[in-house]
């Protein structure tokens, strides 16, 4: 027994200082333990199989009961609805894609620039108050968005912000810097401070040794928080489907989510979109894959 | 962790700082309270339009319509770049449209913002009293006396997409304002299964239930009815309306505002109870949260002998590449039925449907459009090529034509039910009342509450809603 | 804090370099000037969208005002708040919001953690397992709750029709009142377990492996190790996680609008859609801050606890 917890833990294989009768029992049990998570990882995955193969049924086989697993007929309109329009030219859903995109983007770059430098400053400079102004700053990120959104309305309506990109953009962006600066100060806090201070001997300003020595250093680190703020940008659906309307503003997930309620449900386009929706994130989590722990505890937990 | 103390405390923001965000917020949050003191005034009734269209801009014009997702919003847009432009070549027309679960959110948070990327917001006949009590919506009451031949309506369709307070069921009151003209028609058609149940529809609502009942058990993994159960939009309420009216009860009394009592009352029980007892056990398993598109699949795949929906909704189940019932529209047509509803102690059917209305907030150029389209749209020979392009018109003499009652199998269906249509209250607390109306349906379809319990609290909860006037504490609990 | 110390042994250093030294007063006088710079921008962002607003919401909430209907708003006091706090509406939400809570963290950590058990004691493809469990939870809830409601649907759904295949009956997913919430909770596990998981591997994973020689060699008992080595280090991390996912559960909204909006009848309204349905359905834009005020109280009990337990984990 004790053979397959020390292999879980020790790096190479084939350490053996257990008695054979043992070594027996561990491998049944490895074996049965492998089949868990097999049936696990199936479980876990089913899901997104099954919405990849509905994106590439016919509608006919999509409602097929009992459910059509591997004899259908492989189609790629769904995917070519998601992009091309009934009448020709571009369909909402692809305009809604390229919303996303800007609106992604900008309000993660936006973010960016706001919080990698406060993050810096916090990390480097005794600040008055520190634990509770960090402590402020991580409670607007666990403000519930549906009550936000009332106040962030009227606030809207009289500037205009209402179905507009930029709206959109400011509350991802005050979303987004919370978790920038939580994140980054976890990656600011790793470079030693003596980097600058050697570089301060030499005469440079304290600025000038922050973006000539460390920022270049902070650079991955950057990369893998802007990604994480692109995804919940990309993903967000409560703030997008109360704050626009039109066709021409509205991002990806309420326009995917408005697929359905019209007369018929195409589930074959719902999974389609779904899957070219899908994907951009899946890639780049794959890319920050290093860092993802403390991507999702807001740079809480990292080990 | 590491922070390196050589710097030693520093207040960020300073002092200086703080104060200046401080006193910032001060001044937004007066300028905000002095703001919804400002445009709280000017919002006592609704804007009237000018009773000429003023003169027309010759300039490059968009006409923006907004309507929830379906295929009559497409048809719509279509319809009007096509014929529109042949009279005004320097408009064009955009219908936006929203998903159906969020389309009175998308029309009324933009009214709420006093400025709409809309120019004609197509109401629900019901939401129309919000909209006139928060002044969103031009008065076209002296435009339409102007302008529109009203001789040519039944007086109900015009009473119903545009007149506010909401007028009697199957009259209209001529002296009560307009906001809006019809625009689409609509109402529930029966759809039964031809080669199931036989060419002839049931005739009353107990013969409909009987031959429901036969077909299911003749017929194993089709189920008897399919009809709207879902807690979303107006589904589940409007299902219980519908057989309440049949059953002879009422929603409630407009003149005193009475709904405890009325909608509870001996024939609103018959009719919960028919509902959760007699059509419930013959739909299809799982069918509680179903709403238009679910119902068209489920007669599509063959799954019901005898399904409701709406007429503007049904068009899609003759379409071969959607159903398993026949590989041409000829073959479908066999198997397929479209019938008025049948009646028990009265013939009520529900009234769908929607009219078109003038957002306050358009530019003027935009408002003048508006006016004009709406004089264009209402002319007999438009409204009969509306038909033909797949939409239900209203004037009287575009229903009788055959450009209409040739388009589709149901249109017949719905010339028929004009006269005998009820509509759901037009207050400006709809919104409120169709939400406890469909949950507590909806609860009932799905064995969540008892049908005497959900009826009561239906009409104890709509009865506190149109007492409290909305101006304490708690509203909207 | 000794802020001058470092300081003065500067002197020496900058003498020597080639560049003049700037005085230590000034330094210390741009440093101060660099914090604020660098981080007022982003304090000011999150004034101006979060507090301010909240600061509105907090106004609003005494007040009967409504942003449709339009009419001064006038001072109402407390009523909004005794209204909710007595309204059995109110509570029939709480008592979802807390078994929704409670069930989908409960069901994600037991499951989370077990994966992360497992797979610590694999050797080998530890990492593309670890790629692959962690793909639902970079979905959005949008993508996540239509395709469950697809998969789940009764009638055409894949669940069902594999039950059918065992000769199960068609189970009512989303249309009881038992089942609909507990879908809910499933969804929910589907899509977060992953982040148990990978918060539970990292901690597991650090668990120093001298301990489990130690005890192999006292031919401890593996649920003895367990018990006494492997939990109590794993622990505290997945306390964070735990209430983590206790803050984000609290907050659901996109789900449940999409997979049930909520039903049958209210039975899977959360207080998120409840607050949803005053705030939009109704434009009781009083009451709604009113509601909304007391949400964001929770929140922030349930953040300052999460930061109690994080500085702890990080003090240890």
């Amino acid at each position: 027994m004790a053979v397959s917890v020390d292999e879980a833990v020790s790096a190479g294989p084939g350490r053996d200082h257990t008695p054979s009768r043992r070594r027996r029992g561990g491998r049944g049990r490895s074996v049965l333990e492998v089949a868990l998570l097999t049936v696990l990882a199936v479980v876990m995955l089913f899901p997104v199989l099954w919405m990849i193969e509905t994106s590439i049924k016919e509608n006919r086989d999509v409602y097929a009961i009992p459910a059509k697993f591997f004899d259908f007929k492989v189609t790629l309109d769904h995917f070519k609805d998601v992009f091309a329009g009934s009448g020709g030219g571009r369909s909402a859903l692809s305009v809604s894609f390229l919303n996303s995109v800007v609106v992604a983007g900008v309000s993660t770059a936006l973010a960016t620039v706001l919080g990698v430098p406060a993050a810096w400053a916090y990390s480097r400079f005794s600040v008055k108050a520190k634990k509770d102004q960090l402590f402020f700053i991580l409670s607007t990120r666990f403000m519930p968005p549906v009550v936000v959104v009332i106040p962030i309305f009227l606030m809207y309506r009289q500037l205009g912000l209402i179905d507009n990109k930029l709206g959109l953009i400011l509350i991802y962006t005050a979303f987004n810097v919370p978790f920038t600066i939580w994140m980054m100060k976890g990656f600011v806090d790793e470079v030693p401070a003596e980097y600058e201070d050697a570089a301060m001997l030499d005469g440079y300003t304290r600025l000038q040794a922050f973006w000539k020595f460390t920022l270049p250093l902070l650079l991955p680190g950057i990369a893998a928080t802007a990604v994480f703020a692109l995804i919940f940008s990309w993903n967000e659906f409560v703030f997008a489907i109360f704050l626009t309307s039109s066709d021409s503003v509205r991002t990806a997930p309420p326009a995917i989510a408005g697929l359905i309620g019209g007369t018929t449900i195409d589930w074959g386009l719902v999974a389609a979109a779904s899957v070219v929706f899908a994907l951009p994130v899946l890639v780049f989590a794959y890319l920050v894959r290093k860092h993802l722990v403390a991507g999702v505890t807001l740079g809480a937990v990292r080990r | 962790m590491r922070y390196p103390r050589r710097i030693g405390r520093l207040s960020v923001p300073s002092r200086k700082a703080q104060l200046a965000a401080a006193a910032m917020l001060v001044a937004t949050t007066m300028a905000a309270c002095g703001g919804g003191g400002e445009d709280d005034g000017a919002t006592s009734s609704a804007p009237k339009a000018p009773a000429t269209i003023p003169e027309l801009t010759k300039d490059p014009l968009t006409l923006s319509f907004i309507w929830f997702d379906w295929p009559p919003a497409h048809a719509l847009e279509d319809f009007a770049n096509a014929e529109y432009t042949k009279e005004r070549s320097n408009v064009t027309i955009k219908v936006k449209t929203v998903p159906n679960a969020n389309w009175h959110d998308a029309m009324f948070t933009q009214f709420a913002a006093r400025k709409t990327d809309f120019d004609i917001p197509i109401l629900d006949s019901q939401h129309i009293g919000e909209a006139v009590t928060n002044g969103n919506i031009l008065d076209i009451t002296d435009f339409v006396k102007k302008n529109i031949d009203v001789k040519a309506y039944n007086p109900y369709l015009l009473a119903a997409y545009g007149q506010y307070p909401q007028a009697e069921t199957g009259k209209r009151d001529e002296n009560a304002s307009l906001y809006g003209l019809p625009l689409l028609g609509d109402t529930w058609t029966m759809i039964y299964r031809k080669d199931l149940i036989g060419d002839k529809p049931p005739q009353t609502w107990d013969e409909m239930i009987s031959v429901a009942e036969k077909c299911q058990a003749d017929n194993p993994g089709v189920s008897g009815l399919a009809f709207h159960q879902a807690n979303g939009s107006d589904a589940a309420a409007v299902t219980y309306n519908t057989v309440n009216g049949v059953y002879g009860g009422n929603l409630w009394d407009a003149k005193s505002r009475k709904i405890d009592g009325v909608v509870n009352d001996a024939a609103g029980q018959e009719a919960m109870d028919v509902l959760v007892n007699k059509m419930k056990p013959l739909t299809a398993k799982g069918s509680g949260n179903w709403f238009i598109d679910e119902v068209n699949a489920a007669v599509a795949q063959g799954k019901a002998c005898i399904a409701f929906n709406w007429i503007a909704a049904s068009g899609g189940l003759l379409d071969p590449k959607q159903s398993t019932l026949g590989t041409t529209r000829e073959q479908i047509l066999d198997k397929l039925g479209f019938a008025p509803l049948p009646s028990q102690k009265t013939n009520l059917v529900p009234l769908g449907g929607m009219g078109m209305h003038i957002s306050a907030y358009s530019p003027q150029a935009n408002q003048a459009e508006a006016l004009n389209f709406m004089k264009w749209f209402e002319q007999a020979d438009i409204q009969k090529k509306w038909a033909a392009a797949g939409g239900v018109p209203a004037r009287t003499d575009a229903l009788e034509s055959p450009e209409f009652l040739n388009a589709g199998p149901f249109n017949k269906v719905y010339a028929d039910s004009v006269s005998r249509m009820r509509d759901m209250w037009n207050v400006p607390e709809y919104a409120r009342l169709i939400d406890i109306e469909n949950t507590n349906v909806n609860a009932a379809l799905n064995g969540a509450k008892k049908p005497k319990d959900a009826l009561d609290d239906i009409a104890k909860e709509q009865q506190a809603v149109l007492d409290s006037g909305n101006r304490k504490g708690g509203g909207g609990l | 804090m000794s802020e001058s110390a470092p300081l003065t042994i500067d002197q020496p250093g900058q003498v020597a370099s080639a560049t003049p030294p700037a005085p230590g007063r000034s330094r210390r006088l741009s440093d101060r000037w660099l914090a604020g710079a660098f981080i007022s921008p982003a304090l000011l962002l999150l004034l101006a969208m979060s507090v301010f607003p909240l600061l509105w919401a907090l106004y609003l909430s005494f007040t009967d005002y409504s942003a449709t209907r339009g009419g001064p708003a006038h001072f109402v006091w407390f009523e909004n708040y005794t209204a909710i706090l007595t309204s059995a509406q109110v509570h029939l939400r709480a008592l979802t919001t807390l078994i929704y809570v409670v069930g989908a963290v409960a069901l994600q950590t037991t499951l989370g953690f077990s994966i992360a058990y497992l797979i610590s004691r694999r050797t080998h493809g530890r990492g593309v397992l670890t790629t692959l469990f962690l793909v639902p939870m970079m979905l959005s809830p949008v993508v996540v709750g239509l395709f469950w409601r697809f998969m789940l649907d009764a009638q055409f759904g894949v669940i069902n029709s594999m039950l059918g295949s065992l000769g199960l009956g068609q189970v009512e997913w989303l249309t009881r009142q038992g089942t609909a919430l507990l879908s809910l909770i499933v969804v929910d596990t589907w899509q977060w377990t992953p982040f148990i998981m990978l918060i539970a591997l990292a901690g597991l994973t650090a668990v120093p492996k001298y301990l489990y020689e130690a005890a192999s060699i006292d031919r401890a008992s593996e649920w003895f190790r367990f018990r006494t080595i492997t939990l109590p280090l794993v622990w505290p991390l997945l306390l964070i996680a735990v209430l983590f996912r206790a803050i984000e559960a609290f907050r659901l909204f996109d789900l449940v609008y999409i997979l049930t909006s909520g039903g049958p009848g209210v039975s899977t309204e959360t207080l998120s859609f409840h607050v949803y349905k005053v705030a939009f359905l109704g434009f009781n834009t009083g009451t709604a801050s009113a509601y909304g005020i007391l949400m964001v109280l929770i929140v922030l009990v349930l953040t300052q606890l999460y930061l109690r337990y994080l500085n702890k984990l990080k003090e240890d």
